[in-house]
């Protein structure tokens, strides 16, 4: 096998790892900002309950978490295994990461002047107005850091997938390296996660900068 | 309340050295009572047998949480034949010889198919002991009478084993015509993707998947022969007098019928061991 296939090969795997990404990330974001405000909620029962849902998901590994929704079902109530994998991995993925993410808005939040709320009283906003014109945008520039922490070892996590026979990327490196007795795909695989956190790297960056509008 | 969490972590802290330095102690002193009784103990060579810890019947986690199986008994009793210690260790099986020549383990003996690939590297393998087969595993009431009939569907198989190889190589125009061969880390897991509906056949050997239809009900083979392969044991190229060794160890259970009782055990495999035709 030529160097060429293979890449090719785990480039075809590579939009199965894509997808892993894309879909948690758009699942995970809005999930975690829900987490945090029923952490945040001042009714104990609403908050207590995220934080345990926090504590458990962090506390437990994400591989135990991808078995667990993949087969769980089947096990428990004999409900059949998914064909399309995808769908239990990012379940598995989104409901993981929104915990991270929960406890990166709250600290976002919780860093946020008290002086703030009060000015924005005195000026007649209402609570939720507060909090979507005033507080998360400067949130959102806060967290940013953080997030493209979470989001770049998201990207390498993907190869977890593996764990629930889901092929993506580094499964099929994996078969190729077993039938070609070969480190290089192993190589080539290193090169895609590093050339994909670059390119997040670089998009976040960006960001970050679009949103320093508050900087003198 | 800061107080009390300090002192209830320093109480934690020094339960926890108690415990290590506790255990520290008793072992050494274990060791030291140990040395004047048995001085040849030193001397004994330790041999780890390298298995996939979840390929029944050959080698798999027991009811009683060791490791057993054919070819974890054989060895045992070849260890103790030699007068060896015996060591169990868990390859992850796609890295198997890799884990060996890092000597991890001693030899790879958990119905391992002998490969030419395998030779060619200078690996010393043992006289082959079994006759293995390559077939389809399926739900007992899917209509799947012939690999053909599964043209189109799932198939599971067990990355790094034989059975992945051939769909890879010689098989190739019958793994073509499956929808997607899905690959899994080990066997038990694929056999869970069958159970589960997510596949509709795992390619497998026929010991493991006679193995399991015996302890599961719901499964059959489907009855076609898709590979013909013989079982061996693998060491490293420098071992090749350790080799010769185990073989002589095994000869010698073969001869005084130990093979053989132990083969007793699991009914679905003998008929297959080379031994004892």
């Amino acid at each position: 096998m030529t160097l060429m296939t293979m890449v090719l090969k785990m480039a075809e795997g590579l939009e199965k790892t894509c997808a892993i990404f894309f879909l948690t990330l758009l699942f995970s974001i809005p999930l975690g900002m829900i987490v945090a405000l029923l952490r945040g909620s001042r009714f104990k029962p609403i908050s207590w309950l995220a934080k345990v849902y926090i504590s458990v998901l962090r506390g437990t590994p994400l591989m135990l978490q991808l078995i667990a929704v993949t087969y769980g079902p089947y096990y428990l109530f004999g409900i059949s295994v998914s064909r399309n994998k995808l769908i239990p991995v990012v379940i598995a993925f989104a409901i993981n990461y929104a915990a991270y993410f929960a406890e990166i808005y709250r600290s976002g939040i919780e860093s946020m002047p008290v002086g703030q709320y009060e000015a924005a009283q005195v000026l007649g906003y209402s609570g939720p107005q507060t909090f979507m014109k005033i507080i998360l945008p400067q949130v959102i520039r806060r967290i940013l850091p953080s997030m493209t922490n979470e989001i770049v070892t998201l990207v390498k996590d993907t190869s977890m997938a593996f764990t629930v026979s889901y092929q993506e990327m580094f499964t099929i490196g994996k078969q190729i390296a077993n039938s070609q007795t070969s480190f290089i795909p192993f190589i080539v695989a290193g090169v895609f996660y590093y050339v994909f956190n670059v390119i997040v790297g670089f998009v976040m960056g960006r960001v970050e900068k679009a949103m320093s509008y508050y900087q003198m | 309340m800061k107080k009390v969490l300090a002192l209830v972590l320093a109480l934690l802290m020094a339960a926890l050295m108690f415990g290590l330095t506790g255990c520290g102690s008793k072992t050494s002193t274990d060791v030291t009572t140990a040395a004047p009784d048995a001085p040849t103990e030193a001397a004994k060579t330790t041999f780890t047998m390298g298995i996939d810890p979840e390929y029944p019947p050959f080698s798999y986690l027991g009811d009683d949480g060791e490791y057993t199986g054919f070819d974890v008994e054989v060895c045992k009793a070849v260890c103790e034949k030699l007068g060896w210690e015996f060591k169990v260790f868990g390859v992850n099986w796609d890295e198997k010889l890799v884990q060996l020549d890092a000597g991890e383990c001693d030899c790879v003996w958990s119905g391992m198919t002998i490969l030419d690939s395998m030779k060619e590297a200078g690996y010393v393998i043992s006289a082959p002991y079994f006759d293995n087969e390559q077939v389809l595993l399926v739900k007992d009431d899917s209509p799947y009478q012939s690999s053909k009939d599964l043209a189109g569907k799932e198939v599971a198989v067990q990355l790094g084993t034989s059975g992945e190889s051939l769909l890879n190589e010689d098989l190739k125009d019958l793994a073509d015509t499956f929808g997607n061969v899905v690959t899994c880390d080990s066997f038990l897991k694929c056999f869970t993707e069958l159970a589960g509906n997510a596949v509709d056949a795992v390619f497998v050997d026929k010991p493991v998947a006679a193995d399991y239809v015996a302890k599961n009900e719901g499964y059959r083979i489907i009855d076609e022969d898709l590979g013909a392969e013989q079982y061996g044991i693998a060491f490293r190229s420098a071992d090749a007098d350790l080799c010769a060794q185990v073989e002589a160890a095994v000869a010698a259970l073969v001869a005084d019928g130990t093979y053989a009782k132990i083969a007793e055990k699991y009914p679905d495999i003998v008929a297959n061991l080379l031994y004892l035709k």
